[in-house]
Formats: C-alpha cells, sequence, structure tokens
C-alpha cells in the first residue's frame, strides 16, 4: 500500500463535535446528523490538551470542525483558546450564527492576536438546488449567517461543494462570486472542494491507489503529509477520514500519530487526482 | 533544503538593506539603490521573485549585479530558471489564476536565458552574521519557497521552531508583499522585510524595505520608497499588461491575487 511520509505539523483539526449536526447533508463526508453520532464530540479537556501539543509543535493553523462546531456547549471558550495558539477557523453550515453569536464572534476576532476565519457552507447560489443538498431552509440560514458576519467586517469564506448542477462546473466560481457581490459581499472569498465517495456518497468502484501512482508525483501536496486530526478515540490522519480505524495514527499524543500515513482510503484516489486540501488556502 | 546550495555570508555586517519581491520595477529599484546607499549599509540583500507583475523583467538584473546586491532565489526565479509552466504560487480562484498566467508568461517570454541562468544559480537560503545576530534569509519560509507568513496567521510556536530547528536568532523572509516585525522573547526575531515590486495594499503607491542595524539591541526600520510609480504604469500600459495591474501601482490598493489573504489582513484592503 502507497504512504505518504509525515513532513511538519501545519494544521491541527479538531472534530469537536464528532458528527453531531443539525442538518443532513446528501453528500456529508461523515454522515453527520441530529441523531446519536457514530462518533462523539470531544470533550474540552482533550480539545485544550490537543491544543496545548500543538503549540508545542509549531502549529501553523487549526481548523474547529464536526458535524456542526456551533453546537458545542465551549465553542466560544474553545475558539479563545485556539486564537491564543494560532489562526483558527471554524466550519460552519451557518444556522447557528445568530445576531447575538455573530456579535460574539466579532468581539473575540477583535481581541486575538490570530485572524479569525469563519467557513459557512453554501452547495448551490439557487435556494432549492441548495435545500436539495442540504435540507429545507438550509439556504435561508446560510446566507442569513453569511450576511451577519460580512456586517461584522469577519469576511467569511464560502464553501461549495460539486454536488449539485454536475454538469455546470466551469463557471461555478464566477457563478458564486457574483451572487456573492449581489448580495453586498464586496470582498467575496470561496472555497471550492470536490465530492467524496465516503459517508453519505459511498459507494463506487472502491478503486485505491497504487505504489506506482505515486512514482515522480510529489506528495507533500497531500494534505496528510502536513495535517492530524483530533477526533474521539484518537489522532488520524486528515478531516476527511477521521474517525476511520484505517485513518487513526495515534490513540495518544499528537506528536506519536507523527509517521507516514497509508493511502488506503478510495477517498485517497480523489485527493490524489484533485490535489485539494480542506485548508482555506 | 540542499546544505551545499544555503550561502554562507563570509564577513560580519553591522547594517544591512534587504528587499523582497522586486517583480520587474526597475524603477523602485533604482530609488532603492540609491535610497540605501545614503544609509551606509554594509550590504544590501533581495529575498527574491525578480521578476512577474511589472514590465521589462531585464531591466532589473543589470542593477542587481551592478548594485552588489546579495539575493537568494524565490519561487518565481525557481520557476523561471526551471522552466516551468506557472510562478509556483498556487492560487485556486480562477481569477487570480488567470492573472498569474498573464503575469508568467509575459516575464517568462521577456526574460533572457542568460537572465534565466542567473536566477537558477541563486541559493535558496543564505546566512549572514549581523553583529551577534545570527540571520537566516529564505523567500516564503524556512522549510517551503512559497509558504506565506501573514502577520496575522504565523503563530508565535510557528516562529519559535523555525528559529531552534535552523539555529538563527532571526528569520527574514518576503512572499507575501506586506512587511511585519515579531520580536519574541530572548531577543528572537522574525521579520517581513515587505517587498519593493509593489505596493503593499495600503492605498498609497509607495513601497517598502528594511533596514536592520546590530546595536544593543536588533534594529528593524521599515523604510518607505517614493519612486517613480508613474513612469512604470505607463511602461506597463505600453507593455499591454492588465490594467488592474497598472491600478494597484498607481492606487495601492491589490485588485488581484487576494485569495490568500487571511481575514484580517483581506479586511483592510478596499477590494
Amino acid at each position: 500500500m502507497p504512504t505518504v511520509p509525515f513532513r511538519h505539523l501545519a494544521a491541527l483539526w479538531v472534530q469537536l463535535t464528532g458528527t453531531w449536526c443539525n442538518l443532513e447533508c446528501a453528500h456529508c463526508i461523515n454522515a453527520s446528523g441530529p441523531d446519536d453520532p457514530w462518533l462523539k464530540p470531544l470533550d474540552p479537556g482533550s480539545t485544550r490538551r490537543a491544543l496545548d501539543e500543538a503549540e508545542r509543535l509549531g502549529v501553523k493553523e487549526i481548523y474547529f470542525t464536526g458535524g456542526e462546531p456551533f453546537l458545542h456547549r465551549e465553542i466560544l471558550p474553545l475558539m479563545e483558546d485556539a486564537l491564543r495558539v494560532a489562526p483558527t477557523t471554524v466550519l460552519t453550515n451557518g444556522t447557528a450564527i445568530t445576531e447575538s453569536m455573530a456579535d460574539a464572534l466579532a468581539a473575540l476576532a477583535s481581541r486575538t492576536r490570530y485572524t479569525l476565519e469563519i467557513r459557512v457552507s453554501l452547495d448551490d447560489v439557487d435556494p432549492d438546488a441548495n435545500d436539495r443538498v442540504r435540507g429545507p431552509g438550509s439556504w435561508t440560514k446560510a446566507v442569513q449567517a453569511i450576511r451577519r458576519l460580512h456586517a461584522r467586517g469577519l469576511l467569511p469564506i464560502v464553501t461549495a461543494t460539486e454536488i449539485s448542477g454536475s454538469d455546470a462546473r466551469t463557471g461555478r466560481y464566477e457563478r458564486f462570486r457574483d451572487f456573492l457581490v449581489r448580495l453586498g459581499i464586496d470582498k467575496p472569498r470561496l472555497k471550492i472542494m470536490p465530492v467524496f465517495a465516503l459517508g453519505r456518497m459511498a459507494g463506487g468502484d472502491g478503486e485505491r491507489l497504487s505504489q506506482d501512482a505515486l512514482d515522480g508525483f510529489d506528495t507533500g501536496i497531500l494534505q496528510c503529509s502536513d495535517t492530524r486530526v483530533v477526533a474521539d478515540g484518537g489522532v488520524f490522519a486528515c478531516p476527511i477520514l477521521a474517525g476511520l480505524e484505517g485513518a487513526r495514527l495515534s490513540t495518544g499524543s499528537l506528536e506519536d500519530s507523527f509517521r507516514s500515513v497509508p493511502l488506503y482510503h478510495t477517498a485517497c484516489v480523489t485527493c490524489y487526482r484533485t490535489e485539494m486540501s480542506c485548508r482555506n488556502s | 533544503m540542499s546544505a551545499g546550495r544555503e550561502m554562507e555570508q563570509g564577513r560580519e555586517c553591522r547594517r544591512i538593506a534587504v528587499m523582497g519581491g522586486v517583480y520587474n520595477n526597475w524603477a523602485a529599484l533604482q530609488a532603492l539603490l540609491e535610497d540605501a546607499r545614503g544609509r551606509s549599509v554594509d550590504a544590501i540583500f533581495c529575498l527574491g521573485d525578480m521578476g512577474g507583475f511589472g514590465p521589462h523583467p531585464d531591466r532589473v538584473f543589470p542593477l542587481l549585479r551592478e548594485g552588489g546586491v546579495l539575493a537568494i532565489q524565490g519561487n518565481y526565479d525557481e520557476s523561471l530558471a526551471s522552466g516551468r509552466t506557472d510562478c509556483g504560487c498556487g492560487y485556486t480562484d480562477p481569477r487570480d489564476n488567470h492573472y498569474a498566467r498573464v503575469s508568467y508568461r509575459y516575464t517568462y517570454q521577456h526574460t533572457s536565458t542568460e537572465n534565466k541562468r542567473w536566477l537558477g544559480s541563486l541559493p535558496p537560503r543564505r546566512r549572514v552574521k549581523l553583529g551577534p545576530y545570527r540571520l537566516l534569509m529564505c523567500h516564503g519560509s524556512p522549510r517551503i519557497i512559497n509558504e506565506f507568513l501573514w502577520e496575522s496567521a504565523t503563530p508565535d510556536g510557528l516562529v519559535r521552531s523555525f528559529l531552534a530547528g535552523n539555529e538563527a536568532d532571526v528569520i527574514l523572509c518576503s512572499h507575501t508583499g506586506i512587511k511585519w516585525h515579531r520580536a519574541l522573547a530572548e531577543d528572537r526575531h522574525l521579520v517581513n522585510v515587505g517587498v519593493i515590486g509593489r505596493p503593499e495594499n495600503d492605498g498609497t503607491p509607495r513601497v517598502w524595505y528594511t533596514i536592520l542595524t546590530a546595536g544593543p539591541d536588533l534594529g528593524v526600520e521599515f523604510v518607505p520608497l517614493v519612486y517613480d510609480h508613474e513612469t512604470l504604469a505607463r511602461a506597463m500600459e505600453a507593455e499591454a499588461l492588465p490594467p488592474e495591474f497598472v491600478t494597484t501601482i498607481r492606487t495601492g490598493w491589490w485588485t488581484t491575487c487576494l485569495e490568500n489573504l487571511p481575514a484580517r489582513e483581506r479586511s483592510r484592503s478596499r477590494f
């Protein structure tokens, strides 16, 4: 099985709410939802220990994900702790970004040394197309969140997948940019992600990478070379595979996970082909 | 990183000038060389990216060589020297990628083979003694040539690991286009020296370079450079470079390649 050597810790991801979410998106990579989560939320103590260790190890960025991280009861204090260590990004569906939460985030961003980034998921500029993937009412709430954050100068990164309008991949960037500008977002920020064949999209032909595929390929492009994920049950290779046994690299410290990663999953083929990263840029 | 390609500066300096990103801006480079000479520096260094963005790439090389500038390689220089088809900036936004391609194609076509060879001869890093301080010069970061080190997105823990891992007291970098300085405990520092090729997204056409002085403490002075930007802007127009680039030279606001800016730096920008 091909493997990717570890280079350094650029990004620490924290699977804060496990797979606990208030939406059930059709393409969710870890099948998150409101029912009893198969991957449990992290307790605040484990999160803080991971942040401390990551700081000592020279981490560059921290990401909070889930599930929906804003469902975690200690989300704000944990974000503040993370922002003492490194620039921090939270990935959200936007449903919990009320006016008062947006105020709290703006206040937090103004008092921290490092930048706070909020990524709001929206899969289509068309409400119906979006809600077919993300659930009824999700477009309205996400757009509301984008507006609230923008109004406070927080410049959210709108994150879309290539799930909807699959025949119109070309121009997706432009359509989102034009849409955001029409909303009054004068500094539109976008990230577009491929769809992965796992979670609710599991299936396909089960293709795996061979060692030959890596000949002459710079494995440093793959995020598992410089990213680790702390989730319930250990430290995992990447945000796509967090919680899966085959991607678990350590049940102890973060540093114990600094070893080669087996490219065992069909999702690794997607990363290899698209050279994508879950990071902001 | 090949240790053999890391350049040691033989003599010890007390006062140096350091610039980043020339981006074909011969007018700013000329102004810098005059300005720095008037400040009694022992040496002038450039942290790479000679090309891109501006017009007439070959004009900067005689100035660099005759000015005795000690340079290292940036990602642009590495790409030009090795015949790559892109600048290695790694944008994902199609609009940013379009402008990056226009800029790189123009620079590639207008840089002579001799100058590309010279870029290929530059070391990727350089070590210099500035009084008691051990300086490590790099383009992006000590570990990756095109890594962005923005002020709001570079944690102290990372800076400490760079310093310890490279046995340096001061790290000098560039690449982002916006200057900043972080002083840590025990007189350790990271200085992003800025660039002279384009303004730093602050609404003025001036550009910046850095003077470092060894004293009881490390002196870090960011020097604004007012130069004949209008001549450069007209030359860009004559070469049919994108009007968006010319706007940046005239107004000081970045109009392209904004995707890598963290929220905090982006919130200060006009676009």
